[in-house]
């Protein structure tokens, strides 16, 4: 045992420094000198680098042994109650750690490349560096409220990094929206742990969530919750989903992901596709047992109707990296909605295989997007280097980049051969087996999200269609090539990335799910059937819609659709959510503050200046008090003396003559006196 | 007949004459006239009320002498006058008050 207890006591230690590597390269960015910013990409980089292959060590460790390594010490005290810090290892732990790693190393790669000449290099790395830190924090911490701070910091990372190029007027109201967006998710977070602590008395997750844990020993019962009433752990559970949905852009707080796209493209891979977004999911996954049937009906329903809107979104947007956004959000939406019928390993499952597709494509975007620019700047034209309407023909300038957008796409459709198959279709056949125990309105869950299926390959590839094939939709010669130096730095990570993608990394066999070693981890959550038949049929009828828009984009028949009906304005105009939002919650709000402010500078500070008015007015009357009345006294004092001894002066003034007169004078005086008295 | 009222007035006169010429003039000389004319009245007076003094003629007597010390001293101011106005050059009595710097 003694061994043992020594490898535990290691993989604690190389979890912290798997954390504290990537905190070591954002000081070192932070401080270094003006002249030494090349550096920056190495540093981080190595951090990076050195954190994969620890937590790979650690992954090999916890994942294959299945058991849990929980060590803490006493943070602070407060009263009687112990706050405890320390670190939580468990297969999702590691997992996540895993995964955040593998997806920042080529990020980390390709930003080298990417961000190159840009004049904020360093400070660039030092934010990633510090996303890093902060979301593998995340994901290793064994309390609320560590949970909570590092919840916050990595949205305000993410802040940070929306914001980058904070001279462009977007970026700037993009981060902010991003900001606020998160911050009502965190009131819903904090309300949530306040509300666990007030039941519970610990914040320890392993304490709480674990499957004898305290949430599950405490049942609903008589409208009863332990000691508290029902509706505290209703509230605590629409604080969990409120963070849930802001984190993971699940309808109605997702409007912010779409605009985090301002910033630059590497960092929509790594935070706004891959990792960050997902935490939303991993935060259901940490709390799942805390969650009772309706509520994760009301998850499934939200997730569901998430994925569709989003989907249906993406279908008419014309911004490359927009359409990758709202992807996102539907992918996030069937892992949401997995998570609320049960599919509970599915849904991580598909997280991991989607963090790294979506991470491809994101990048795949960056380089084209690179790619325009460059035409742009060269050809001196005035077009946005995002807009696919401009693409066209890409596949000959950029031939490798083409073949992982493939694959990219492909495995984001769900093709077979492709880790988006497994993942995506082990979700729908659980969505459906869950809506056959239920019944009624419940079959809409999966018809729905099937759906969506068909929506997302009909718009993936209407994307690589549109940027790849036919012909440029310029009206220039670029026929004499331009191809773009692609560097290893954009090889490495494309290949590396599109090679998970694919299944064998996954699962063996191609067809089969419950046969891939990540389901068979999460071994503690049932996973249902398997089903051979619906993947196949959502295949077959993916595939005619690949067909059929790729028939509608390339070879140019007639677009059957109205490009000017209500759906097709809806789809555009993005469900018109931020007009609305704008009008109902915004423009209130502004209303109301300037309400406030207007109260504020009219009667709070028109108070406060009359008081200051009345004190200047009195202050004004001492002062005149002072001036002619006290200080009046004195220089009618100085003047009588003044005048006294002017007149005394001239009695001694040298004149003989006035010596006498005065003399003369006195002797006047003295007589008239002595005659009248 | 004249009565010793009508001395007395000629000789306030003459007093009052010769103070305001003391008090006036900006000539040391005319100040010095301004005393004789009034040392001059307080004779008039000696020899007025001599008439009623029981010794004889001792205000006639009286008078000589002040005439004679009024001469000396009028000798004697004449010469400080001339003094003064060696050393200042003016014998106005305004302009003399070196002595208060």
């Amino acid at each position: 045992m003694k061994t043992n207890l020594i490898t535990n006591t290691l993989t604690i230690n190389l979890t912290l420094l798997v954390v504290l590597l990537p905190l070591l390269a954002f000081v070192i960015n932070f401080l270094l000198p003006k002249n030494q910013f090349k550096w920056a990409g190495l540093v981080a980089n190595l951090a990076i680098f050195f954190s994969l292959i620890f937590s790979a060590i650690i992954f090999s460790r916890v994942w294959e042994s299945g058991h849990i390594l929980h060590q803490r010490m006493v943070w602070f005290t407060i009263g009687d109650t112990n706050v405890y810090a320390g670190l939580l290892l468990n297969n999702l732990s590691v997992l996540m750690l895993l995964l955040v790693n593998l997806i920042a190393l080529p990020v980390h790669i390709y930003s080298t490349a990417y961000m190159k000449g840009d004049e904020n290099y360093n400070r660039y790395f030092a934010y990633l560096s510090f996303f890093c830190f902060s979301m593998l924090a995340l994901v290793v911490v064994d309390n609320l409220v560590l949970f909570y701070g590092f919840w916050e910091l990595v949205g305000f990372t993410s802040y940070l990094l929306i914001g980058f190029w904070f001279n462009k007027e977007k970026a700037v109201k993009a981060n902010k929206k991003a900001f606020i967006m998160n911050r009502i998710g965190d009131i819903g977070l904090l309300t949530a742990i306040i509300i666990i602590f007030t039941q519970f008395h610990t914040f320890d997750i392993d304490l709480l969530f674990s499957s004898k844990g305290l949430v599950v020993q405490t049942i609903l019962k008589n409208g009863f919750w332990g000691v508290l009433p029902a509706s505290y752990q209703y509230l605590a559970c629409a604080g969990i989903f409120m963070a849930v949905f802001a984190k993971s852009a699940q309808f109605p707080l997702h409007t912010w992901l779409p605009d985090a796209m301002e910033g630059p493209t590497s960092v929509s891979a790594l935070i706004h596709a891959a990792t960050m977004v997902a935490a939303g999911v991993f935060l259901l996954g940490r709390v799942y047992p805390f969650f009772i049937t309706p509520e994760l009906d009301i998850l499934a329903i939200v997730g569901c109707f998430t994925a569709f809107m989003a989907a249906t979104i993406a279908l008419t947007q014309n911004d490359l990296k927009r359409i990758l956004a709202y992807s996102t959000i539907s992918q996030l939406g069937y892992m949401v909605m997995a998570m609320g019928v049960g599919a509970y390993s599915q849904s991580l499952f598909h997280l991991v295989t989607h963090a790294f597709f979506k991470c491809l494509l994101f990048l795949v975007a960056g380089i084209v997007i690179h790619h325009m620019q460059h035409i742009k700047e060269e050809k001196q034209l005035d077009i946005d280097p995002q807009n696919i309407q401009n693409m066209g023909g890409l596949s000959k300038q950029l031939p490798l980049v083409f073949l992982v957008a493939i694959i990219g796409g492909l495995a984001l459709i769900g093709f077979p051969f492709t880790s988006g198959f497994l993942s995506k279709d082990s979700i729908l056949v659980q969505t459906a087996s869950w809506s056959w125990g239920k019944g009624g309105a419940f079959y809409l869950v999966p018809v729905i999200s099937i759906i969506t299926t068909l929506f997302t390959a009909f718009y993936v590839t209407r994307l690589v269609v549109k940027v790849f094939m036919g012909k440029s939709k310029l009206d220039i010669d670029i026929e004499h090539q331009h191809t773009t130096k692609i560097n290893l730095a954009y090889t490495i990570p494309l290949l590396f990335l599109a090679i998970c993608s694919l299944f064998p990394i996954w699962s063996l066999i191609p067809f089969s799910y419950l046969n891939s070693w990540l389901i068979k981890g999460f071994s503690l959550y049932p996973v249902g059937e398997g089903n051979i038949w619906l993947p196949i049929i959502i295949s077959l009828l993916s595939t005619i819609f690949v067909i059929f828009a790729y028939l509608l984009y390339n070879k140019s028949i007639k677009n059957i659709f109205p490009q000017q009906g209500f759906f097709y304005k809806l789809s555009y105009h993005e469900w018109y959510f931020d007009v609305y939002y704008q009008k109902l919650i915004v423009t209130p709000i502004l209303l109301l503050a300037n309400g406030l402010f207007w109260f504020d500078r009219v009667i709070i500070d028109g108070f406060v200046n009359l008081l200051a008015k009345i004190t200047i007015a009195l202050s004004k009357v001492t002062a005149w008090t002072d001036k002619y009345i006290v200080d009046g006294f004195l220089n009618f004092i100085v003047a009588l003396a003044e005048a006294i001894a002017n007149f005394v002066r001239k009695f001694q003034g040298g004149k003989v003559q006035y010596y006498l007169f005065s003399m003369l004078v006195i002797l006047l005086v003295l007589f008239i006196l002595k005659t009248v008295f | 007949m004249i009565s010793l009222t009508n001395y007395l007035i000629v000789s306030v006169a003459l007093f009052c004459i010769g103070m305001y010429m003391v008090l006036s003039k900006h000539n040391a000389i005319q100040i010095l006239i301004g005393i004789e004319l009034m040392l001059n009245a307080a004779n008039l007076n000696l020899v007025a009320f001599g008439k009623y003094d029981s010794a004889n003629n001792a205000g006639q007597i009286f008078t000589l002498f002040t005439i004679v010390m009024a001469a000396a001293t009028t000798a004697v101011a004449l010469a400080i006058i001339l003094n003064v106005y060696k050393q200042y050059k003016t014998i106005d009595p305004d302009k003399i008050d070196k002595l208060g710097d």
